[in-house]
Formats: structure tokens, C-alpha cells, sequence
């Protein structure tokens, strides 16, 4: 039994506190005209909330009353995405500093976080529903604040999509609600049973979630608005709101996996779907961010092959999580480069001659992302293949591999060029070199130091 | 105990980390640095060698890697591996003599041939399914960017086939790792683990050879997965195809052996007159279609075709005889074969590439009588013609000989397989009548002779020829070792 003692839930809770500290903080900042303070009041907040994670490791358990779990999920995803904040907020000062909105956007980033964070340990549909709205409303005002048209553009596609697939989930989850007669995800157990209210509340979450994690059929929103907001923010939608869907889903799936509505074959086709969408339009962009989103909705699939096993194989839970830091950094890192390259595939030509290491970082973010060793995207990859074929999806891992495939081919095309001529100099700033930088270190290190990931896990 | 075989394996990449470090070098310094590396590495290889193995495993080396999924970094030599290592260290040397006329990004050249070298050294000596994969990959990276960045007129292309290719092949490999893992009780990828108890039966073992026969077969290349080939040889820069012919296609036939015939030996028996029909249509397809090439570069790429398609019957009919004679009398034969092809194929485009470099064409209508011209050049073509056609006495001869006699004691129909050595005689006479034979075009006159390093490259390479066709026995007796273990 969980201890109901307030003080006792809220000290596992420490973690989320100092987020949303640091996020009134970092306004705090703006109202005082102190924008530049925002930053580092922001990272030393980052920092505070991930080393009070840090101890929860190895902890399996939920608090008010079972409706938020603290579990490896939860707080591999704190120890996950704080520090791709973190990352994302030094790549975004550049394009922020001295604006209006300085301060605004460091704020905006840490109430995401905490959104992706409720969502990765839902253990109820209230949370669920918190954390969409939360991380969502966040993420629209971060797509929209250059004030551009297209920014604007892109805000706005952004919001209506969520609008809708939030009233969607909700509408379906009063099916769950109906059925179970409880909000716990844990009460899932009369689903079985209902065979109808069991389609709608799956297909309610799937909706949801597959919206804020960039699945496709569920993605129409994430190229535009991938373009049109600036970098960081694009890389901050590809990493850490998905990730906390994905991990809320996997929540989901987790209650659900005694149950057995038949949450396996959607997962599976929804995987499937979204792998090979994703690879195939992301081989005709001309637009390296467009190619990125595209590749993005594809790597969201390839979580999903994983999240298959969840609740049966030891390896689901390993195989999202590694994957998860893995993507965190290769994705962020790639992203990085962009802002420091451009954002047309041209601009990547003679980029590996002119700028050596640059290019040789994008390689292995590149490479990563196709799952080649001794990189972190190799150890993901197999052990999400491992979690599926461990329940008896080894045609899902098959799928995952042609896909694999397909995906060099995608990734190729921002290799090639940059190799095939003399490049021209160009400048370097700062905050992009210190982010690709960190985010190689942890390329190769996730790889090749595997188990500090894979030991800390159950 | 010094981890010798640890040293080895990463020589080759301190080599390249140094080339990285050190980005200004001179095209001299960066070949140096090659060269030392490359040579250090031989040497440790031939350490090992001297070492000693029994039979079993030898020399292993273990450090706790990733043990919550029992992967660890082990690595180890057997009489199957050891070989194989020491044709590694040989030809990564000569490949990069060959290239000290190389003067176009220099530092970033040598570094991958030597990033290439620790990765086919990794393949050759781990123990550990997880390290296995790590370095089977890396040889893809490396190889794609040599042949992108150094190859010939079409190498974007070639490149990209062959890694596409290649990597489409090696994922059916994980898949086959997978499940090993998942089949075995406890799980682990510990290869010697796998080895002793083999861990699956039935479909999942019948499935997981397939993967692995796909795996294999596009690396060996065994017909119709052999597409990617041609093309990367003849794009790729010289030293490249030489480390391609000569060290990474016998991963694909290494991997057969390990994988294939020893972790999941039942349905390989089961299997086995399959493969060994694709094997046959294999080795006389690459035979016919060598002999249909004008191109000398392609000519020699598809009779690798041939020769890795003796190797792979050789496996099948290892797996497939009853009695304990013809299985390890195959295995031998096969795994000497691997060696011998890799000399002399190396030898072969080693020869070819330096023809080139004078002609800029490697087409033989436009030669003709040029072993008046430049008469080295041509003499050790022909003998590495012969030896490539199987003339006893050289390095071929032992092998082939074993293969076929193997072969007999199992599917005496399979010896229509024999055939190819007919054709490949017949294309190599005319490849050597055609080029270095008759009547010296004019503009070939002046054609200059081979260099101190050319020279240097390629004679060791013919002085191993001349050595395992005439003394077979200081070869066998160290894969014999190990055969007679996997086939008792």
C-alpha cells in the first residue's frame, strides 16, 4: 500500500516542485526587467530539480493515492528531459536574447517540462489530461513567440490540432470513465470486459498521445510547425513533449497489459504507420528542419515497437528509456547543427571539409538515429527489438528494421553533400557548438556506457 | 599476461585517433603513421600466433561491459579466428603500401583504413554477440566513406548501394542475435556460451538461420544478394578493394561458420543441401559472368563471386556429412580457401590498381603485349592469375582441393561445381593474352615500371601464395585444431 502522508508524496515530489520554482523564478526574473538572469536562474533550477531525482532512482511506487507514480518511467523521464531542457534553453538564448520575451520563453520551457513530466508518470486519466493541457499550452506560446507570420502560422496549426485530439481523448475517456467506473489507470480491469467503452478509451489515448508524441496518423500539425517555430523549439516538440507522451502511453499500456483490449495490434499498427510514413516523406524534403520532423514522427514509431512489450517484457521499460536518452541527445545534437549550418539541405554541402568536427558530429547524430554501434541510438534500437520479439512481435521488429533501412537512405542525404565538395567558411556561435558538443559526448557515451543506464533501471 | 589481442584490435584506431589529433600532418607523416600503426598490428597478430592456440577459444579476454543484459567485451582467437586475423594484418599493410602515392586528403584516408582494420579485426575476434555487431557495423561506416570519399568517377552511387545494401543485409544479423539471446537460458550474448549449448530448436532455430543465411550471404555475397558488389569494387579506390575482396567478404563467410554452423547447427543441417544448391549456382554464375568482362577490376571482383561461393558449399557440406572426416576435411578447406582468396584476390587488385595508375583504363581490348613493357607487372599478374585459377602448387590448389574432396563424400552431383575452375582457367588465360600478350600498342611504350612500393605491397602477398600452395601445413595444423572440435 502506498503511504498517504502528504509530506511523505510530496517529498517525491521534490522534483516537479523545483521545476515549477524555477519556472515562476524565470518569470520572476522578466517582471523585475532582469531578462538576462533568466538563463541561469533557469539551468541552476534545471540542475536542482535533477539532482533531487537523482536519489529517487530505483524507487517503484505512486503518491496521491495512486493517481501519480513514481516509478523508473517517471524518473528516468526527469533525469531524461531536464537536462534536454536544459540543453534546449542554450540553443534557444541566441535567438531570444535581448527580446521582450526572454525571460517568457526560459519559463515557458521549464511548464512544459513539468507537463511531459505529468504526462510520463500518469497514473490516472486526470493526469493525463493535466499534462496534455499543460505541456500543450506551454508549447504553443514557444511555437508563436517570434511573432512571424509563419510562426504564427505554425502556432496556430499547432493549437487547433491539439484542441481537437484533446477533445477527442477526453470524449473517449469518459468511456474509460464509464466502464471502470474510476479515473486510476490501475482499475482498468472492467475494460475487458466492456468491448466498446474498451475501443473508445484506447482509441481516445492513442489520439491524445499520438498527437503530443508526433505519431502519425496523428501528426499533420508537427512539419509545419516544426518549420515555422524557431530552432530550439522545434527541437525541444521532437524531444521532450514526446517523450513524456510516450512515456504516459507506456503508463497506459503498463495498466493495461493484464487486460487485454487488444492495445498490442493498435500500438503495433500505429508503430508501423508512423515508421514508414514518416521515412518515406521525410527521403523528399529539401528542408533539413521538414526532413527532421518527418524523421522524427519515424523515430516516435520506432518507440512505440518497444512500448509493445510493455507490462510483459523486462525489456520494454529498458528498451524506452535508453532509447529515450539516446533520442534525447542524438536529436537534440542534430538540431544543433542545423542552427548552426541552416536550414536548407544545401547548406550542409562541403559542411564536413570546412568544418570537420561539425561534420563529423552530425555524422554520428545521423548514424545514431539509424541505430549504427557502438552509438546510444544502437543500444536503444536493440532493445526495443529485443521487447517486441520477446512478446512475439518479431514482424514489428522486421518492420523496424526495413524501416531502419530506409532511414539510412533519409539520413544519407544530409551525409553526402557534406562530404562531396570544398565548403565554404562560415562562422560559428557559442551556444550551438556547446550544445552538439554535449549532446556527442553523450552520443558516444550513452553507447558505449551503456549500462549506467540499463543497471538503473528496475 | 598481456591483453594482446585487445592491443591489436585497437592499434589500428590509437593509429587513427593520432591521424585525428594530429590534423595538420603531411601526406608523409599521415602515411608514416599508417604505416607504423598497420605494421605494429601485424606484428601483435603474429604474437598471438606465436602464443599459441589449442584448439578451443584461446588468449580470451573479458571486461565487464553491460552485465544487467550479460554482454560483456570478450574477446579471443580459435583456430578458425586466428587465421583470418593474421591474412587481416597482412593485407590492411599492403593496402596501405600501395597507397603511399595517395596525396589527396591524406590524414582523413589513413584513418579510416585503419578505423576499418580495428573493425575487421573486432569481428574476427569477438566473443560477444553485442561487440560483434558493434564492429560489423563499424565496417560499413568506414568502408562507405572510402569508397564516397576516394573512389572512382561513379562512387557517390556505388557507395551509397553498398551501404544500403550491406546495412539491409546486417539487420536480419540482429534480428538472429535477438534471438539467440532471447532463446538462451540464462539470457547472454557470450558467444562461447551459445557455442556449447546451441539454444534454439525448431522454427525459431529454422528462422534464425535464415536471418543469418540472408545476413551472410549478401556479405560473402552468395547469389542473387551479390548485386552490391561489382559496383563498390570498381568505384572503390584500389587499397579499398583489396581490404573489401580480401577481409570483408570473409566476414560473411566467418560469420557462416560461427553463427551459422556452430549456434544453430541442427537447422543448418537441416538447411544445407539449400544453401549448398545456391552455393553451386553461385560459384559458376560468378564464373560465367567473369568471363564475360572486358574490365580487368570487374573480372577479378566477380571470380570472388566463384571462390566465396566454394567457401560457402564447403560449410554446407560440413553441416551436412554424416561422417566426421569430410565435415572437418570441408571446414579445412574452407577455411583455408578464405585465406588463400584473400591473398591472392588482394595480390590481384593490387595488380590491376597499379595497372590502372599507368593506364587510366582498365580495359583489356586496349592493352595488349605489355609484359614487354613492364615486365614485373606482368609476371606476378600471371601468377597470381594462376594461383587464382587453382594451379596445384599454389595458394588456391590445397583449399579447393579439400572443398571438392569434401564435397564428394556428400553430393558427388554438386562436383558439376568444378566447372567454374574450366572457366575461370579459360578468363584468366585470356585476360593474360589479352593484356600482357602479342603486340604492344604505341601509346603503351612508355609505360613505367612498378615502383619500390608497389613492389613492396605486392610480392609478400605472392611469396604467401607460392608458400601455402606448396607448404599447406603450418596453416592446417592451426585450423585443423579447431575444425576437429566444432565437427566431433
Amino acid at each position: 500500500m502506498p503511504e498517504t502522508s502528504m509530506a511523505h508524496d510530496l517529498g517525491l515530489l521534490l522534483p516537479e516542485i523545483a521545476l515549477l520554482l524555477t519556472a515562476i523564478a524565470a518569470l520572476t526574473a522578466g517582471m523585475l526587467r532582469r531578462d538576462g538572469w533568466a538563463l541561469p536562474v533557469t539551468l541552476v533550477g534545471l540542475a536542482i530539480a535533477f539532482g533531487l531525482s537523482v536519489p529517487l532512482v530505483g524507487t517503484q511506487t505512486s503518491i496521491f493515492e495512486g493517481t501519480f507514480r513514481v516509478d523508473a518511467l517517471s524518473i528516468w523521464a526527469k533525469l531524461i528531459l531536464l537536462p534536454a531542457t536544459a540543453l534546449v534553453a542554450v540553443l534557444a538564448l541566441p535567438e531570444v536574447r535581448g527580446t521582450d520575451r526572454e525571460a517568457t520563453v526560459f519559463s515557458l520551457l521549464s511548464f512544459t517540462t513539468l507537463g511531459a513530466l505529468a504526462l510520463a508518470g500518469a497514473g490516472d486519466l486526470m493526469f493525463l489530461v493535466l499534462g496534455l493541457l499543460l505541456s500543450g499550452f506551454g508549447a504553443f506560446a514557444l511555437v508563436a513567440y517570434p511573432r512571424t507570420d509563419r510562426a504564427t502560422e505554425a502556432a496556430m496549426k499547432y493549437f487547433v490540432f491539439g484542441v481537437v485530439s484533446g477533445a477527442v481523448m477526453t470524449y473517449g475517456l469518459t468511456f474509460w470513465f464509464g466502464a471502470t467506473g474510476s479515473t486510476l489507470l490501475s482499475d482498468a480491469q472492467p475494460l475487458g470486459d466492456a468491448r466498446l467503452a474498451g475501443m473508445a478509451s484506447l482509441l481516445a489515448v492513442l489520439v491524445g498521445l499520438g498527437y503530443k508524441a508526433g505519431l502519425a496518423p496523428f501528426h499533420f500539425w508537427a512539419p509545419d510547425a516544426y518549420e515555422g517555430a524557431p530552432l530550439a523549439v522545434a527541437a525541444y516538440l521532437s524531444v521532450v513533449t514526446k517523450i513524456g507522451a510516450i512515456f504516459g502511453l507506456a503508463q497506459v499500456a503498463i495498466s493495461l497489459a493484464p487486460v487485454g483490449v487488444g492495445w498490442r495490434p493498435a500500438v503495433a499498427t500505429v508503430a508501423i504507420i508512423s515508421m514508414t510514413f514518416g521515412n518515406l516523406a521525410a527521403l523528399r524534403q529539401i528542408n533539413v528542419v521538414r526532413l527532421l520532423a518527418y524523421s522524427s514522427i519515424a523515430q516516435a514509431g520506432y518507440f512505440l515497437v518497444g512500448l509493445v512489450g510493455a507490462g510483459t517484457s523486462l525489456l520494454a521499460l529498458r528498451s524506452l528509456i535508453v532509447f529515450a536518452a539516446a533520442y534525447g541527445a542524438m536529436n537534440i545534437g542534430i538540431f544543433a547543427v542545423v542552427a548552426q549550418a541552416g536550414r536548407d539541405i544545401d547548406a550542409f554541402a562541403g559542411l564536413g571539409r570546412s568544418r570537420p568536427w561539425i561534420g563529423a558530429s552530425a555524422v554520428i547524430f545521423l548514424l545514431s538515429l539509424v541505430g549504427v554501434p557502438p552509438l546510444a541510438g544502437f543500444f536503444g534500437k536493440l532493445l526495443l527489438f529485443g521487447a517486441a520479439i520477446d512478446v512475439g512481435y518479431t514482424w514489428l521488429a522486421v518492420a523496424a528494421i526495413v524501416n531502419s533501412v530506409l532511414s539510412l537512405a533519409v539520413y544519407l542525404r544530409i551525409i553526402v553533400p557534406m562530404y562531396q565538395q570544398p565548403g565554404i567558411e562560415r562562422p560559428v556561435s557559442v551556444e550551438p557548438t556547446f550544445v552538439w558538443s554535449s549532446a556527442l559526448v553523450l552520443t558516444i557515451g550513452l553507447g558505449l556506457g551503456a549500462q549506467v543506464l540499463i543497471g538503473g533501471i528496475l | 599476461m598481456v591483453p594482446l589481442v585487445s592491443i591489436m584490435v585497437f592499434l589500428p584506431l590509437a593509429g587513427a585517433l593520432v591521424l585525428v589529433a594530429l590534423r595538420g600532418a603531411s601526406p608523409r607523416q599521415a602515411h608514416l603513421v599508417g604505416l607504423i600503426a598497420s605494421g605494429l598490428t601485424l606484428l601483435a597478430a603474429l604474437g598471438i600466433w606465436m602464443r599459441g592456440v589449442d584448439g578451443g577459444f584461446a588468449q580470451v579476454e573479458e571486461v565487464a561491459w553491460i552485465p544487467s543484459l550479460g554482454a560483456a567485451y570478450r574477446v579471443g582467437v580459435d583456430g578458425v579466428s586466428l587465421p583470418l586475423v593474421l591474412l587481416t594484418g597482412v593485407l590492411f599493410v599492403a593496402a596501405l603500401l600501395f597507397s603511399l602515392k595517395m596525396d589527396e586528403r591524406v590524414g582523413a584516408y589513413v584513418a579510416l583504413f585503419l578505423l576499418l582494420e580495428t573493425a575487421c579485426l573486432g569481428v574476427f575476434v569477438a566473443l560477444d554477440l553485442v561487440l560483434f555487431y558493434v564492429f560489423w557495423e563499424v565496417t560499413l561506416v568506414a568502408m562507405y566513406f572510402i569508397i564516397a570519399g576516394w573512389g572512382h568517377e561513379d562512387r557517390q552511387r556505388a557507395a551509397l548501394t553498398f551501404f544500403l545494401y550491406t546495412l539491409l543485409g546486417s539487420l536480419p544479423l540482429l534480428l538472429a542475435i535477438l534471438s539467440l539471446y532471447l532463446g538462451s537460458q540464462p539470457h547472454t550474448f557470450d558467444m562461447r556460451a551459445l557455442i556449447a549449448a546451441p539454444p534454439l530448436a525448431g522454427l525459431t532455430a529454422t528462422l534464425t538461420l535464415v536471418a543469418l543465411l540472408i545476413a551472410f550471404a549478401v556479405k560473402t555475397p552468395v547469389f542473387p544478394f551479390h548485386t552490391w558488389l561489382p559496383a563498390a569494387h570498381v568505384e572503390a579506390p584500389t587499397a579499398g578493394s583489396v581490404v573489401l575482396a580480401g577481409v570483408l567478404l570473409k566476414l560473411g563467410t566467418y560469420g557462416l561458420i560461427r553463427f551459422a554452423l556452430q549456434m544453430t547447427p541442427d537447422a543448418l543441417r537441416s538447411a544445407a543441401p539449400v544453401v549448398a544448391v545456391f552455393a553451386v549456382f553461385s560459384a559458376l554464375y560468378g564464373a560465367f559472368v567473369a568471363l564475360a568482362q572486358t574490365d580487368l577490376k570487374r573480372m577479378v571482383a566477380y571470380t570472388s563471386v566463384n571462390h566465396m561461393g566454394y567457401v560457402v558449399l564447403a560449410v554446407a557440406v560440413a553441416a551436412a556429412a554424416s561422417r566426421e572426416v569430410v565435415r572437418s576435411v570441408a571446414l579445412d578447406g574452407a577455411v583455408l580457401q578464405m585465406v588463400s582468396h584473400g591473398i591472392v584476390t588482394g595480390a590481384l587488385f593490387l595488380l590491376v590498381g597499379m595497372l590502372q595508375d599507368r593506364a587510366a583504363t582498365r580495359d583489356m581490348a586496349q592493352f595488349g603485349g605489355l609484359l614487354r613493357v613492364t615486365p614485373v607487372l606482368g609476371w606476378f599478374f600471371i601468377m597470381a592469375a594462376f594461383a587464382s585459377l587453382g594451379l596445384p602448387g599454389l595458394a588456391h590448389f590445397p583449399a579447393e582441393f579439400q572443398i571438392f574432396l569434401g564435397t564428394f563424400g556428400v553430393w558427388p552431383i554438386a562436383l558439376v561445381v568444378l566447372l567454374g575452375i574450366l572457366i575461370t582457367a579459360g578468363l584468366y588465360l585470356r585476360a593474360i593474352q589479352a593484356t600482357f600478350l602479342g603486340a604492344v600498342p604505341d601509346r603503351w611504350l612508355t609505360m613505367p615500371g612498378l615502383t619500390r612500393s608497389d613492389i613492396w605491397s605486392v610480392a609478400p602477398l605472392l611469396v604467401l601464395t607460392l608458400v601455402i600452395g606448396i607448404a599447406p601445413w603450418w596453416l592446417l595444423d592451426l585450423i585443423h585444431a579447431t575444425v576437429e572440435r566444432i565437427t566431433s
